[in-house]
């Protein structure tokens, strides 16, 4: 049987169950609200924006796998674009981008330009350090650990701070393959 | 129809948000983690309201409002309209979903036997109806945010004793 | 339940089995290797206890993965006998056959493994694998009351999983 070729991000979010995008951008704005209200300091809603998206990321990268076709994920340079391509699109119906690769193919930035999340959000003043989509660098570093690569993601451009993009930095750490798993003695 | 997102976005942030504040912020004091997920949906109901009805007259009286929760308003939150409304005419209306999408693929099995380190069915049993009520505070919240936002206060409650149906009651204060 | 509309999955695929006999067992495992789920629905023969069985179930395949990459002749560039694997590095062993059984292999780029073992006549599973996957997507997986990286107890997947297993074994 010859091997089944990943579908297009495309593809997948046409044959995906779709909802309005304004209950998923108000319900996001909603918790980040409150969680700027509880947690008080910008840096606590950060991290905990980044643990949100990370305990997502964990769970969604099977959903990724099995509805794109991927079966191998070894080269980390192919796992950026397929992040880009497929992952953007077939979850959040966007594109995005990979860019600024350095010498060794294991630091580059995903950008992105269109993102539902901030979709008529503005930060007010008071917001100054607020990653407002950090749940996204969680997701991205989530499920790419369940892949085996440990990453470092961080944010260069943020379009809610006045720049032009989102861009955010994926640094490929190491990788982890699966050791066996028993101790010997058992 | 304006812009789209997978389905799975939704499901997986009201997921996270419900386990983060039962599981982490207040992990011992499940009113208040229902009191902040509640509010969450208050907010998302108000704004949803505000846009749906943008373009539209004023209802005429609440069963006019609770009538387009049930029927535009659930559609395009959940692709379907409530599948049966009742009221005493005293102000309590009961608004149930036969089967509501996000109580679809919440499942257990208590009933396994294999492990014997497991914790007791019943033990099981209420963790689950705890999370799950839970879940159904954010429902409730936008609920009654909606209805807010149409000059109606009230009191919205879950009840989800026919799973996989699920009843909304909403109590009009007076 | 249709997944994709696409004909690269379909809910039955064509697979030439001996009609009426059911499978014998399945094992899921995670990365970890955690069992997430064993099902028996036909198992006359057990020798070892749950937790030995399973811990020798994974500890073959382990083995078999790194030994059937090891003996690939096709590539020169191989892993050391032994040296942990990424998934899908090497060729990747999808199933082998006794003159009693057939066990069936998937594993996934986030290590999800799935085992199907059935009656010996039974064809290439892969595709049937690899919608069982996708059950464990939509029930498990997308399940706000399951934990990840613990056993599954969740009838909606056990349920769709046994009628499916029914409709291919």
């Amino acid at each position: 049987m010859a091997p089944v070729a990943p579908r297009s991000g495309d593809a997948i979010f046409a044959n995906v169950e779709r909802v309005n995008a304004e209950l998923f951008t108000l319900t996001y704005g909603a918790i980040v609200r409150q969680l700027l209200t509880d947690l008080e300091e910008v840096e606590e809603v950060n991290k905990q924006l980044d643990q949100m998206g990370y305990n997502i990321g964990i769970r969604l990268i099977d959903e990724f796998l099995a509805k794109s076709n991927v079966s191998r994920c070894v080269d980390f340079k192919e796992t950026a674009e397929v992040i880009a391509k497929v992952g953007f699109k077939m979850f959040l119906g966007v594109t995005a981008s990979v860019t600024n690769w350095d010498a060794d193919g294991t630091c580059c930035s995903i950008v992105l330009e269109d993102n539902p999340l901030v979709d008529f959000v503005e930060l007010p003043d008071t917001c100054q350090g607020l990653y407002y989509c950090n749940i996204l660098s969680g997701v991205i570093r989530g499920a790419l650990e369940m892949v085996s690569m440990k990453t470092e993601v961080t944010w260069l451009r943020d379009m809610l701070r006045g720049d032009d993009a989102f861009e955010l930095q994926v640094k490929l750490l190491k990788q982890v393959p699966e050791e066996y798993p028993y101790k010997d003695d058992e | 129809m304006g812009r789209e997102v997978a389905e799975s976005c939704v499901d997986s942030i009201l997921t996270e948000m419900v386990s983060t504040y039962c599981n982490r912020f207040y992990a011992n004091k499940p009113e208040l983690a229902a009191r902040r997920i509640e509010a969450i949906g208050y907010q998302v109901g108000h704004q949803l309201s505000e846009r749906y009805t943008m373009e539209r007259p004023r209802f005429n009286d609440h069963l006019e409002a609770i009538k387009f929760i049930c029927k535009d308003f659930w559609s395009e939150l959940f692709k379907k309209q409530i599948d049966n409304l009742k009221t005493n005419h005293r102000g309590t209306f009961v608004l149930q979903d036969n089967k509501f999408r996000w109580l679809s693929r919440m499942s257990i099995d208590p009933s396994e036997n294999g492990d014997l380190s497991q914790d007791n069915p019943e033990a099981a049993e209420n963790k689950a109806a705890q999370m799950t009520s839970m879940h159904l505070y954010f429902p409730c919240g936008i609920i009654r945010g909606a209805l807010s936002n149409l000059g109606i206060p009230c009191a919205v409650s879950a009840d989800m004793s026919n799973l996989p149906a699920c009843s909304f009651v909403v109590r009009i204060k007076a | 339940m249709q997944f994709f509309g696409s004909s690269d999955i379909s809910p039955s695929p064509t697979v030439p089995t001996a009609s009426g006999n059911n499978a014998h067992m399945m094992y899921v495992f995670n990365r970890n290797g955690v069992c997430l789920l064993y099902r028996e629905w036909n198992r006359p023969l057990r020798t070892l206890d749950a937790q030995q069985d399973q811990k020798l179930m994974f500890g073959l395949l382990f083995s078999l993965k790194s030994l059937t990459a090891k003996m690939d002749p096709t590539t020169a560039e191989k892993g050391n006998l032994g040296v942990p694997q990424l998934p899908g590095q090497g060729c990747s062993f999808h199933s082998f056959r006794t003159n009693t059984y057939k066990l069936s292999f998937m594993e996934t780029p986030s290590g999800i493994k799935l085992i199907l073992v059935t009656h010996p006549r039974t064809g290439d599973l892969r595709e049937p694998l690899k919608y069982i996957y996708n059950l464990y997507v939509e029930y498990v997986a997308k399940n706000p009351l399951y934990t990840p990286g613990t056993p599954i107890r969740c009838e909606l997947f056990n349920t769709s999983l046994d009628q499916y297993v029914r409709s291919i074994a």
